[in-house]
């Protein structure tokens, strides 16, 4: 395979599990953890360059002890959620930069973390994404019906004798996963734009979450391909243009979306009560 | 070298001092306007602002060299805190909007400087500044824009409180939202702007969050909240430049002096977290129940995750 065939095949797989990731991190109102995520495996890619380790395992490693740091915090009296994404992201991106200001020598320079660099994706790189797809792809067949009944009820979830907790980890889980293998194709900085904005422009205009989970994906791996067609055709940075590709698709969702309105199905209840009316 | 000079001695230096005086006054900012992001729970729109400044420096410098940065940076702020702001109103998923915003924006401004020579060194010096080289003649500016948006959210703080606590009462008081929270909005995107210059985005965005988070953990009381803040920053920011000077003087090993005060704000965020987390178990209330009643800034089901 050609440079430019690897990385044709990485951005499909890439965008395809950031899509589909994404309809749950989007639905679960999750970005900002999501983001958080993304700077702060930052120092663990760093760890894994300097100690000569594949730098997703790294970042796995860093994202996990995230997830218990952010569940830890988010969890205290007065702090909460955003309080807690934004500990992890400030933190993590300050540690990322002093290990590399620590270790000089490091093989891999500092902005391939930051914006990605998809034309020197490895073989191995790619069957970390194409093993990563497979497993949420796999969670998404044997879970789909918990995973999305715990994101839009709960409290109805919990009613229902379920637990709460397995369906949060594994969605955690699946969110760092997307993270740890988007890195390579768009970067620490970028790849919230690959896991929010295919899953918010499908959630615009799919009726149902079924069309959305299974459209998100598409749009994933289309921003992929065309973002890096347009970087070679016009010769710019890679992770830049799939991101900018998959805003200017949610961007086209919105228009859509605007144009559709008129139709009266979707047209605003009218206000009821001056309670209501003070309430708007 | 003595811990003497370094913790005093070294801000004899111009360029110490310099930075201490930037940050001093990035403390008064993370006491009043810090505080307040973390009443109204604005860190990710905060951010958004932080990147969505980037295109605004690259374009201002692509036109205008030097002092096209400041410019640009201020007219996409603006732009960004008008955005958001109107974004994060129409409700619709947010959290999302502001994501694809912010990446948007900050993809711009990479692909604009990808076409120039030291592309490398320019987004980091966006990221994490250039705190021990500032500039005299900038630091009137830093200190100008500090004051106006530390101005614009003093006299709106009575309207902001009472809007962090009770959106829909203070509305029907007659508290125009809209213009309540864009005024908030642009006096962080002036922050953002004059440390982004500076500072370096990581750092501004640690000055907005983190001092508050801590005054948050040490009182309930809503006015101890303010002083608590700004201290926590100018301690943390003299500890930080002071350890940043000793390590790369003392020891010889570079540290890049932005970074290496972030990372004492988060220390000290770790710090005061387990302390509060030992004194919530000593008097027999440490965390919270599993999501029973919980309130809104806890925030997603957390309540259900270890439950």
């Amino acid at each position: 395979m050609s440079y430019f065939e690897r990385a044709l095949v990485a951005v499909v797989v890439i965008g395809a599990v950031s899509g589909l990731v994404g309809s749950l991190v989007v639905l679960r109102k999750r970005v900002f953890f999501a983001q958080a995520l993304t700077h702060g495996t930052f120092p663990g890619a760093v760890a894994a360059a300097a100690l000569g380790v594949a730098v997703p395992i790294g970042a796995a490693v860093a994202s996990v002890v995230l997830v218990g740091v952010m569940l830890l915090v988010s969890r205290v009296r007065s702090q909460g959620a955003q309080v807690a994404a934004g500990i992890v992201l400030t933190g993590g991106f300050a540690l990322g930069a002093l290990l590399q200001a620590l270790l000089p020598d490091l093989p891999i320079r500092a902005e391939s973390f930051l914006i990605g660099s998809i034309l020197t994706v490895t073989e191995a790189d790619l069957l970390v994404s194409g093993g990563v797809l497979l497993v949420v792809v796999a969670a998404f067949a044997a879970f789909g019906k918990e995973l999305l009944f715990s994101t839009f009820d709960p409290q109805g979830y919990r009613s229902a004798g379920y637990r709460g907790w397995p369906m949060e980890t594994l969605a955690l889980a699946l969110v760092a996963a997307a993270v740890v293998s988007s890195l390579p194709a768009v970067g620490a900085i970028l790849a919230i734009a690959l896991i929010a904005a295919p899953a918010a422009a499908a959630r615009l205009l799919m009726p149902t979450v079924g069309w959305i989970v299974l459209v998100a994906p598409l749009i994933g791996a289309a921003s992929g391909v065309a973002g890096l067609v347009i970087s070679r055709e016009f010769g710019v940075a890679a992770g830049p243009a799939i991101a900018l590709v998959a805003c200017g698709f949610f961007l086209l969702a919105l228009a859509a979306r605007g144009v559709r309105r008129v139709h009266p199905r979707s047209l605003h209840v009218p206000v009821e009560t001056a309670e209501e009316a003070i309430a708007r | 070298m003595s811990l003497d000079q370094m913790l005093f001695g070294a801000y004899a230096l111009p360029f110490m001092s310099r930075a201490l005086v930037a940050m001093l006054a990035l403390a008064l900012v993370a006491g009043l306007i810090g505080v307040l992001v973390n009443l109204r729970g604005l860190e990710f729109i905060s951010d958004g602002l932080t990147h969505a400044v980037f295109p605004g420096l690259a374009i201002g410098f692509v036109a205008g060299g030097e002092p096209g940065l400041v410019i640009g940076a201020t007219v996409a702020a603006v732009i960004a805190a008008v955005v958001l702001t109107l974004v994060s109103r129409a409700g619709v998923a947010s959290d999302s909007a502001i994501a694809i915003v912010l990446t948007g924006a900050f993809s711009i401004g990479v692909l604009v400087v990808s076409g120039g020579s030291d592309f490398a060194g320019q987004l980091e010096t966006l990221l994490f500044g250039r705190l021990l080289t500032i500039d005299a003649e900038t630091i009137p500016l830093l200190l100008t824009v500090c004051a106006l948006a530390l101005a614009l959210a003093w006299g709106t703080r009575s309207r902001q409180l009472f809007r962090a606590f009770d959106p829909v009462g203070s509305e029907a008081a007659g508290v125009k939202p809209l213009a309540t929270d864009l005024v908030l909005n642009v006096s962080i995107a002036l922050v953002v702007v004059a440390a982004s210059s500076t500072v370096g985005s990581l750092l501004v965005l640690a000055v907005l969050i983190v001092p508050g988070a801590v005054a948050r953990l040490v009182t309930t009381s809503l006015l101890a909240l303010f002083p608590i803040a700004a201290a926590f920053a100018a301690l943390a920011s003299w500890l930080g430049l002071s350890i940043g000077f000793g390590v790369s003087v003392g020891a010889g090993v570079d540290l890049p002096g932005g970074s290496t005060v972030v990372a004492v704000f988060v220390a000290g965020y770790a710090l005061v977290l387990v302390g509060r987390l030992l004194v919530d178990r000593a008097r027999g209330r440490a965390i919270r129940g599993a999501g029973a009643g919980a309130p809104q800034r806890s925030v997603a089901d957390a309540g259900g995750v270890v439950a």
